[in-house]
Protein backbone atom coordinates (compact mmCIF):
# COMPACT_ATOMS: atom_id res chain seq x y z
CA UNK A 1 0.00 0.00 0.00
CA UNK A 2 1.28 3.46 -0.87
CA UNK A 3 0.92 6.36 1.56
CA UNK A 4 1.68 10.03 1.57
CA UNK A 5 3.34 11.74 4.51
CA UNK A 6 2.41 15.38 4.98
CA UNK A 7 5.23 16.92 7.02
CA UNK A 8 3.94 19.57 9.40
CA UNK A 9 5.68 22.45 11.14
CA UNK A 10 4.62 21.22 14.60
CA UNK A 11 2.77 18.47 16.36
CA UNK A 12 -0.21 20.76 16.97
CA UNK A 13 -0.26 21.72 13.30
CA UNK A 14 -0.20 18.02 12.38
CA UNK A 15 -3.12 17.44 14.72
CA UNK A 16 -5.06 20.30 13.15
CA UNK A 17 -4.27 18.87 9.73
CA UNK A 18 -5.47 15.40 10.71
CA UNK A 19 -8.66 16.81 12.23
CA UNK A 20 -9.39 18.79 9.06
CA UNK A 21 -9.02 15.62 6.98
CA UNK A 22 -11.15 13.56 9.32
CA UNK A 23 -13.87 16.19 9.03
CA UNK A 24 -14.13 15.43 5.30
CA UNK A 25 -14.02 11.68 5.87
CA UNK A 26 -10.36 11.03 5.10
CA UNK A 27 -8.51 8.78 7.52
CA UNK A 28 -5.39 10.58 8.68
CA UNK A 29 -2.87 9.42 11.25
CA UNK A 30 -0.50 11.71 13.11
CA UNK A 31 2.88 10.06 13.39
CA UNK A 32 6.54 10.92 13.93
CA UNK A 33 8.52 11.87 10.85
CA UNK A 34 10.74 8.89 9.94
CA UNK A 35 14.37 9.71 10.68
CA UNK A 36 15.53 9.11 7.10
CA UNK A 37 13.45 12.01 5.81
CA UNK A 38 13.66 14.24 8.86
CA UNK A 39 15.76 17.29 8.11
CA UNK A 40 15.62 19.08 11.46
CA UNK A 41 15.54 16.43 14.14
CA UNK A 42 12.15 15.72 15.66
CA UNK A 43 8.93 16.34 13.83
CA UNK A 44 5.46 15.09 13.09
CA UNK A 45 3.57 14.32 9.94
CA UNK A 46 0.16 13.15 8.82
CA UNK A 47 -0.09 9.84 7.01
CA UNK A 48 -2.75 9.55 4.32
CA UNK A 49 -3.51 6.73 1.93
CA UNK A 50 -2.47 7.42 -1.68
CA UNK A 51 -6.02 6.95 -2.89
CA UNK A 52 -7.13 9.97 -0.80
CA UNK A 53 -4.21 12.31 -1.43
CA UNK A 54 -5.87 14.47 -4.11
CA UNK A 55 -8.98 15.05 -2.01
CA UNK A 56 -6.82 15.53 1.06
CA UNK A 57 -4.79 18.30 -0.55
CA UNK A 58 -7.93 20.06 -1.73
CA UNK A 59 -9.45 19.81 1.76
CA UNK A 60 -6.28 21.18 3.32
CA UNK A 61 -6.13 24.06 0.88
CA UNK A 62 -9.74 24.90 1.77
CA UNK A 63 -8.84 24.80 5.46
CA UNK A 64 -5.73 26.93 4.79
CA UNK A 65 -3.46 24.26 6.20
CA UNK A 66 -0.24 23.70 4.34
CA UNK A 67 2.30 20.90 4.91
CA UNK A 68 5.90 22.05 4.67
CA UNK A 69 6.86 18.98 2.62
CA UNK A 70 5.12 15.94 1.17
CA UNK A 71 6.71 12.51 0.80
CA UNK A 72 5.37 9.42 -0.85
CA UNK A 73 5.97 6.22 1.08
CA UNK A 74 6.14 3.21 -1.23
CA UNK A 75 5.15 -0.32 -0.31
CA UNK A 76 8.82 -1.33 -0.25
CA UNK A 77 9.54 1.24 2.49
CA UNK A 78 11.28 3.81 0.27
CA UNK A 79 10.43 7.52 0.37
CA UNK A 80 10.40 10.20 -2.26
CA UNK A 81 9.72 13.86 -1.81
CA UNK A 82 7.02 15.12 -4.13
CA UNK A 83 6.55 18.64 -5.37
CA UNK A 84 3.01 19.90 -5.26
CA UNK B 1 -15.61 22.94 55.61
CA UNK B 2 -17.18 25.77 53.64
CA UNK B 3 -14.87 26.90 50.89
CA UNK B 4 -15.27 30.54 49.87
CA UNK B 5 -11.80 31.26 48.49
CA UNK B 6 -12.46 30.42 44.87
CA UNK B 7 -10.75 33.59 43.64
CA UNK B 8 -7.50 31.96 44.81
CA UNK B 9 -8.28 28.57 43.39
CA UNK B 10 -11.46 26.55 42.99
CA UNK B 11 -10.60 23.77 45.38
CA UNK B 12 -13.92 21.98 44.92
CA UNK B 13 -13.87 20.66 41.34
CA UNK B 14 -16.07 18.44 39.24
CA UNK B 15 -15.23 14.82 40.13
CA UNK B 16 -14.12 14.18 36.55
CA UNK B 17 -11.19 16.59 37.01
CA UNK B 18 -9.50 14.46 39.67
CA UNK B 19 -10.39 11.30 37.75
CA UNK B 20 -8.77 12.57 34.56
CA UNK B 21 -5.70 13.87 36.38
CA UNK B 22 -5.21 10.57 38.23
CA UNK B 23 -5.67 8.58 35.03
CA UNK B 24 -3.10 10.76 33.27
CA UNK B 25 -0.47 9.95 35.91
CA UNK B 26 -0.47 6.28 35.00
CA UNK B 27 -1.34 6.43 31.33
CA UNK B 28 0.05 9.50 29.62
CA UNK B 29 3.63 10.10 28.61
CA UNK B 30 4.93 13.36 27.15
CA UNK B 31 3.27 14.89 24.07
CA UNK B 32 5.57 15.41 21.13
CA UNK B 33 8.21 13.14 22.54
CA UNK B 34 7.49 9.86 20.84
CA UNK B 35 5.36 7.91 18.42
CA UNK B 36 4.30 5.22 20.89
CA UNK B 37 0.77 5.01 22.24
CA UNK B 38 1.22 6.73 25.61
CA UNK B 39 2.98 9.71 23.96
CA UNK B 40 0.45 9.97 21.14
CA UNK B 41 -2.41 9.68 23.64
CA UNK B 42 -0.87 12.56 25.59
CA UNK B 43 -0.65 14.56 22.36
CA UNK B 44 -4.29 13.84 21.66
CA UNK B 45 -5.42 14.88 25.16
CA UNK B 46 -3.41 18.11 24.92
CA UNK B 47 -4.85 18.89 21.50
CA UNK B 48 -8.41 18.15 22.64
CA UNK B 49 -7.89 20.53 25.54
CA UNK B 50 -6.63 23.23 23.16
CA UNK B 51 -9.69 22.72 20.98
CA UNK B 52 -12.01 23.14 23.95
CA UNK B 53 -10.22 26.34 24.94
CA UNK B 54 -10.42 27.50 21.34
CA UNK B 55 -14.19 26.96 21.33
CA UNK B 56 -14.82 28.60 24.70
CA UNK B 57 -12.82 31.74 23.88
CA UNK B 58 -13.31 31.89 20.09
CA UNK B 59 -9.59 31.61 19.44
CA UNK B 60 -9.86 30.06 16.00
CA UNK B 61 -6.42 28.56 15.82
CA UNK B 62 -5.54 26.02 18.56
CA UNK B 63 -1.85 26.71 17.93
CA UNK B 64 -2.31 30.14 19.49
CA UNK B 65 -3.21 28.52 22.80
CA UNK B 66 -0.24 27.97 25.07
CA UNK B 67 -0.25 25.92 28.25
CA UNK B 68 1.37 27.71 31.15
CA UNK B 69 1.78 26.92 34.84
CA UNK B 70 -0.70 29.59 35.94
CA UNK B 71 -1.91 33.08 35.00
CA UNK B 72 1.21 34.70 36.49
CA UNK B 73 3.38 32.66 34.15
CA UNK B 74 1.21 33.67 31.19
CA UNK B 75 1.30 37.34 32.22
CA UNK B 76 5.09 37.25 32.58
CA UNK B 77 5.46 35.92 29.04
CA UNK B 78 3.04 38.46 27.60
CA UNK B 79 4.47 41.43 29.49
CA UNK B 80 8.11 40.54 28.86
CA UNK B 81 7.37 40.13 25.15
CA UNK B 82 6.05 43.66 24.85
CA UNK B 83 7.72 45.85 27.44
CA UNK B 84 11.26 47.19 27.68
CA UNK B 85 12.84 49.36 30.37
CA UNK B 86 11.41 52.86 30.38
CA UNK B 87 8.35 51.99 28.30
CA UNK B 88 5.11 53.69 29.25
CA UNK B 89 2.58 51.09 30.36
CA UNK B 90 -0.96 51.98 31.27
CA UNK B 91 -2.76 49.76 33.76
CA UNK B 92 -6.04 49.86 35.66
CA UNK B 93 -6.15 50.73 39.32
CA UNK B 94 -7.18 47.19 40.14
CA UNK B 95 -4.22 45.16 38.92
CA UNK B 96 -2.70 42.24 40.77
CA UNK B 97 0.97 41.92 41.68
CA UNK B 98 1.19 39.39 38.83
CA UNK B 99 1.04 42.46 36.58
CA UNK B 100 2.72 45.14 38.66
CA UNK B 101 5.72 43.13 39.82
CA UNK B 102 6.92 42.10 36.34
CA UNK B 103 6.50 45.72 35.22
CA UNK B 104 8.50 46.90 38.22
CA UNK B 105 11.22 44.33 37.54
CA UNK B 106 11.53 45.47 33.92
CA UNK B 107 11.68 49.12 34.95
CA UNK B 108 8.61 50.18 33.00
CA UNK B 109 7.10 53.61 33.46
CA UNK B 110 3.77 52.57 34.92
CA UNK B 111 0.81 54.92 34.62
CA UNK B 112 -2.23 53.94 36.64
CA UNK B 113 -5.61 54.75 35.12
CA UNK B 114 -7.19 54.94 38.56
CA UNK B 115 -10.93 55.31 38.90
CA UNK B 116 -13.57 54.68 41.53
CA UNK B 117 -14.80 51.25 42.38
CA UNK B 118 -17.79 49.98 40.39
CA UNK B 119 -17.70 52.96 38.02
CA UNK B 120 -17.00 51.46 34.58
CA UNK B 121 -17.68 54.71 32.72
CA UNK B 122 -15.07 56.45 34.86
CA UNK B 123 -12.66 53.57 34.27
CA UNK B 124 -13.01 53.96 30.52
CA UNK B 125 -12.52 57.69 30.77
CA UNK B 126 -9.42 57.20 32.94
CA UNK B 127 -7.88 55.00 30.25
CA UNK B 128 -8.90 57.24 27.36
CA UNK B 129 -7.41 60.31 29.05
CA UNK B 130 -4.04 58.66 29.58
CA UNK B 131 -3.81 56.64 26.39
CA UNK B 132 -1.46 58.15 23.84
CA UNK B 133 0.62 57.20 20.84
CA UNK B 134 3.67 56.67 23.06
CA UNK B 135 1.87 54.13 25.28
CA UNK B 136 3.74 50.86 24.78
CA UNK B 137 1.08 48.67 26.31
CA UNK B 138 -2.22 48.62 28.17
CA UNK B 139 -2.96 45.90 30.72
CA UNK B 140 -6.32 45.52 32.37
CA UNK B 141 -7.87 42.86 34.48
CA UNK B 142 -11.35 41.79 33.55
CA UNK B 143 -12.54 41.28 37.11
CA UNK B 144 -10.83 42.61 40.22
CA UNK B 145 -9.66 39.74 42.40
CA UNK B 146 -10.42 41.87 45.47
CA UNK B 147 -13.80 43.38 44.70
CA UNK B 148 -15.23 41.34 41.84
CA UNK B 149 -15.54 44.60 39.91
CA UNK B 150 -16.01 43.97 36.19
CA UNK B 151 -14.01 46.49 34.18
CA UNK B 152 -15.23 47.61 30.74
CA UNK B 153 -12.47 45.72 28.96
CA UNK B 154 -14.19 45.51 25.58
CA UNK B 155 -14.32 49.30 25.37
CA UNK B 156 -10.81 49.72 26.76
CA UNK B 157 -9.55 47.24 24.15
CA UNK B 158 -11.37 49.20 21.43
CA UNK B 159 -9.71 52.42 22.60
CA UNK B 160 -6.34 50.66 22.39
CA UNK B 161 -7.07 49.44 18.87
CA UNK B 162 -7.89 52.97 17.79
CA UNK B 163 -4.48 54.17 19.00
CA UNK B 164 -2.66 51.04 17.80
CA UNK B 165 -1.57 50.24 21.35
CA UNK B 166 -1.14 46.58 22.32
CA UNK B 167 -3.56 45.24 24.93
CA UNK B 168 -3.21 42.42 27.45
CA UNK B 169 -6.27 41.11 29.26
CA UNK B 170 -5.83 39.47 32.64
CA UNK B 171 -8.80 37.10 32.73
CA UNK B 172 -7.82 35.45 36.00
CA UNK B 173 -11.18 36.02 37.66
CA UNK B 174 -13.40 36.03 34.61
CA UNK B 175 -12.44 32.94 32.60
CA UNK B 176 -15.19 30.40 33.13
CA UNK B 177 -17.78 32.94 34.25
CA UNK B 178 -17.85 35.83 31.78
CA UNK B 179 -18.04 35.63 28.03
CA UNK B 180 -14.62 36.32 26.49
CA UNK B 181 -14.33 36.44 22.72
CA UNK B 182 -10.65 36.54 21.78
CA UNK B 183 -11.37 37.34 18.14
CA UNK B 184 -13.79 40.18 18.89
CA UNK B 185 -11.74 41.65 21.70
CA UNK B 186 -8.63 41.85 19.49
CA UNK B 187 -6.37 41.59 22.53
CA UNK B 188 -2.73 40.85 21.85
CA UNK B 189 -2.69 38.37 24.71
CA UNK B 190 -5.21 36.98 27.14
CA UNK B 191 -3.83 35.39 30.29
CA UNK B 192 -5.73 33.14 32.64
CA UNK B 193 -5.33 30.39 35.19
CA UNK B 194 -6.67 26.94 34.51
CA UNK B 195 -7.27 26.25 38.19
CA UNK B 196 -9.85 28.91 39.04
CA UNK B 197 -13.03 29.36 37.01
CA UNK B 198 -12.00 26.73 34.49
CA UNK B 199 -11.89 24.12 37.29
CA UNK B 200 -8.61 22.56 36.22
CA UNK B 201 -5.97 21.40 38.69
CA UNK B 202 -3.43 23.80 40.17
CA UNK B 203 -0.36 24.18 38.01
CA UNK B 204 -2.40 24.97 34.90
CA UNK B 205 -2.75 28.23 33.06
CA UNK B 206 -3.37 29.50 29.54
CA UNK B 207 -1.94 32.16 27.30
CA UNK B 208 -3.95 33.08 24.21
CA UNK B 209 -1.69 34.73 21.66
CA UNK B 210 -2.48 37.04 18.78
CA UNK B 211 1.19 37.65 18.10
CA UNK B 212 4.48 35.79 18.45
CA UNK B 213 5.75 36.16 22.00
CA UNK B 214 9.24 35.88 23.40
CA UNK B 215 9.65 32.83 25.57
CA UNK B 216 10.98 33.10 29.08
CA UNK B 217 12.02 29.43 29.08
CA UNK B 218 14.22 27.68 26.59
CA UNK B 219 14.56 23.92 26.25
CA UNK B 220 13.31 20.82 24.53
CA UNK B 221 10.07 21.00 22.58
CA UNK B 222 10.09 17.75 20.63
CA UNK B 223 10.41 19.77 17.43
CA UNK B 224 13.27 21.24 15.34
CA UNK B 225 15.68 19.52 17.72
CA UNK B 226 18.79 20.13 15.61
CA UNK B 227 18.46 23.87 16.05
CA UNK B 228 19.66 25.62 19.20
CA UNK B 229 17.07 28.34 18.68
CA UNK B 230 13.58 27.87 20.03
CA UNK B 231 11.07 27.09 17.28
CA UNK B 232 9.30 30.08 15.77
CA UNK B 233 5.91 28.46 15.78
CA UNK B 234 3.40 28.32 18.57
CA UNK B 235 2.72 26.61 20.86
CA UNK B 236 6.16 24.96 20.76
CA UNK B 237 7.96 28.28 21.13
CA UNK B 238 6.56 28.72 24.62
CA UNK B 239 6.16 25.16 25.80
CA UNK B 240 9.72 24.12 26.61
CA UNK B 241 10.06 21.08 28.80
CA UNK B 242 7.64 18.39 29.81
CA UNK B 243 3.97 19.28 29.86
CA UNK B 244 1.82 19.05 32.96
CA UNK B 245 -0.28 16.25 31.50
CA UNK B 246 -2.24 15.45 34.68
CA UNK B 247 -3.07 19.15 34.86
CA UNK B 248 -4.04 19.38 31.21
CA UNK B 249 -6.17 16.23 31.38
CA UNK B 250 -7.91 17.63 34.45
CA UNK B 251 -8.35 21.03 32.82
CA UNK B 252 -9.97 19.33 29.87
CA UNK B 253 -12.58 17.85 32.22
CA UNK B 254 -13.08 21.28 33.81
CA UNK B 255 -13.76 22.76 30.38
CA UNK B 256 -16.32 20.02 29.71
CA UNK B 257 -18.05 20.92 32.96
CA UNK B 258 -18.25 24.60 31.95
CA UNK B 259 -19.53 23.74 28.48
CA UNK B 260 -22.26 21.60 30.00
CA UNK B 261 -23.22 24.02 32.74
CA UNK B 262 -23.03 27.16 30.59
CA UNK B 263 -21.29 30.44 31.37
CA UNK B 264 -24.56 32.30 31.89
CA UNK B 265 -25.79 29.80 34.46
CA UNK B 266 -22.49 29.84 36.31
CA UNK B 267 -22.40 33.63 36.42
CA UNK B 268 -26.02 34.03 37.51
CA UNK B 269 -25.53 31.43 40.26
CA UNK B 270 -22.43 33.21 41.53
CA UNK B 271 -24.09 36.61 41.36
CA UNK B 272 -27.10 35.36 43.30
CA UNK B 273 -24.81 34.07 46.04
CA UNK B 274 -22.84 37.31 46.18
CA UNK B 275 -26.08 39.30 46.38
CA UNK B 276 -27.33 37.09 49.19
CA UNK B 277 -24.06 37.44 51.07
CA UNK B 278 -24.09 41.21 50.64
CA UNK B 279 -27.71 41.44 51.79
CA UNK B 280 -26.93 39.41 54.89
CA UNK B 281 -23.63 41.06 55.78
CA UNK B 282 -24.79 44.63 55.31
CA UNK B 283 -27.42 44.14 58.02
CA UNK B 284 -24.73 43.36 60.59
CA UNK B 285 -23.60 46.28 62.69
CA UNK B 286 -20.04 47.45 61.97
CA UNK B 287 -19.83 45.50 58.71
CA UNK B 288 -19.11 47.42 55.53
CA UNK B 289 -19.69 45.60 52.27
CA UNK B 290 -18.20 46.46 48.87
CA UNK B 291 -21.14 45.65 46.63
CA UNK B 292 -22.04 47.33 43.37
CA UNK B 293 -25.61 48.54 43.09
CA UNK B 294 -25.55 47.31 39.50
CA UNK B 295 -25.40 43.57 38.93
CA UNK B 296 -23.49 43.91 35.66
CA UNK B 297 -20.57 45.52 37.51
CA UNK B 298 -19.72 42.60 39.79
CA UNK B 299 -18.89 38.92 39.45
CA UNK B 300 -18.50 36.22 42.11
CA UNK B 301 -16.22 38.07 44.52
CA UNK B 302 -17.26 40.16 47.51
CA UNK B 303 -15.10 42.11 49.95
CA UNK B 304 -16.14 43.33 53.36
CA UNK B 305 -14.60 44.75 56.51
CA UNK B 306 -15.66 44.69 60.13
CA UNK B 307 -14.95 48.03 61.76
CA UNK B 308 -12.72 47.62 64.78
CA UNK B 309 -11.74 44.03 63.96
CA UNK B 310 -8.62 43.45 61.85
CA UNK B 311 -9.30 41.58 58.62
CA UNK B 312 -6.83 38.86 59.52
CA UNK B 313 -8.66 38.29 62.80
CA UNK B 314 -11.97 37.94 60.97
CA UNK B 315 -10.31 35.47 58.60
CA UNK B 316 -8.90 33.46 61.49
CA UNK B 317 -12.22 33.46 63.33
CA UNK B 318 -14.00 32.25 60.22
CA UNK B 319 -11.34 29.60 59.69
CA UNK B 320 -11.91 28.38 63.26
CA UNK B 321 -15.56 27.89 62.27
CA UNK B 322 -14.60 25.94 59.15
CA UNK B 323 -15.16 28.77 56.70
CA UNK B 324 -12.35 29.49 54.24
CA UNK B 325 -12.03 33.10 53.08
CA UNK B 326 -9.04 35.28 52.37
CA UNK B 327 -8.14 38.33 54.41
CA UNK B 328 -5.63 41.12 53.81
CA UNK B 329 -4.38 42.56 50.55
CA UNK B 330 -4.94 39.57 48.25
CA UNK B 331 -1.65 40.28 46.40
CA UNK B 332 -3.28 43.41 45.00
CA UNK B 333 -2.15 46.44 47.02
CA UNK B 334 -2.88 48.68 44.04
CA UNK B 335 -6.55 47.68 44.10
CA UNK B 336 -6.74 48.54 47.79
CA UNK B 337 -4.97 51.83 47.21
CA UNK B 338 -7.46 52.70 44.47
CA UNK B 339 -10.48 51.69 46.52
CA UNK B 340 -9.19 53.26 49.72
CA UNK B 341 -8.87 50.03 51.69
CA UNK B 342 -5.15 50.29 52.44
CA UNK B 343 -3.39 49.45 54.71
CA UNK B 344 -5.71 46.92 56.33
CA UNK B 345 -7.26 45.38 53.23
CA UNK B 346 -10.50 43.48 53.29
CA UNK B 347 -12.01 40.10 53.99
CA UNK B 348 -12.82 38.47 50.68
CA UNK B 349 -15.34 35.77 49.98
CA UNK B 350 -15.43 34.34 46.49
CA UNK B 351 -17.84 31.74 45.21
CA UNK B 352 -17.88 29.07 42.55
CA UNK B 353 -20.46 26.95 40.86
CA UNK B 354 -20.23 24.52 43.78
CA UNK B 355 -21.25 26.93 46.55
CA UNK B 356 -24.78 26.99 47.88
CA UNK B 357 -27.08 29.36 49.74
CA UNK B 358 -26.37 27.30 52.83
CA UNK B 359 -22.67 28.27 52.58
CA UNK B 360 -23.66 31.92 52.45
CA UNK B 361 -26.01 31.61 55.44
CA UNK B 362 -23.20 29.99 57.41
CA UNK B 363 -20.83 32.82 56.53
CA UNK B 364 -23.32 35.52 57.50
CA UNK B 365 -24.14 33.78 60.79
CA UNK B 366 -20.46 33.36 61.59
CA UNK B 367 -19.70 37.03 60.91
CA UNK B 368 -22.66 37.99 63.09
CA UNK B 369 -21.23 35.91 65.90
CA UNK B 370 -17.74 37.36 65.47
CA UNK B 371 -19.11 40.91 65.64
CA UNK B 372 -21.32 40.08 68.64
CA UNK B 373 -18.39 38.67 70.58
CA UNK B 374 -16.24 41.64 69.58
Amino acid sequence: MVYYLLICRSLTYAQRTAKALERVGITAIVTKVPQVISSDGCGYCVKVSAKHISNALVALKNAELYPIKVFVLYADGNYNEVTL
Amino acid sequence: MIYLDNAATTMIKPASVARNAAWAVGHLSSPGRGGYTAAMDASEIAFECREKVSKLFSVGDPESIVFTFNATHALNIAIKSLVRRGDKVLISGYEHNAVTRPLHAIGARVIVAASELFEPEMALLAFERRLSEDTALVICNHVSNVFGYILPVERIAAACREKHVPFILDASQSAGALDIDFAKLSADYICMPGHKGLYGPQGTGLLLCARRPEGILQGGTGSNSLSQDMPDMLPDRLEAGTHNMPGIAGLSAGLDYIAKKGLKNILSHERALVAEAADGLVKIEKVRVYKSEYEYCQAGVLSFVVDGVPCETVGEELSARGICVRAGLHCAPLAHKTAGTLPNGTVRMSVSSFNTKRDISALVSAVEEIVRRG
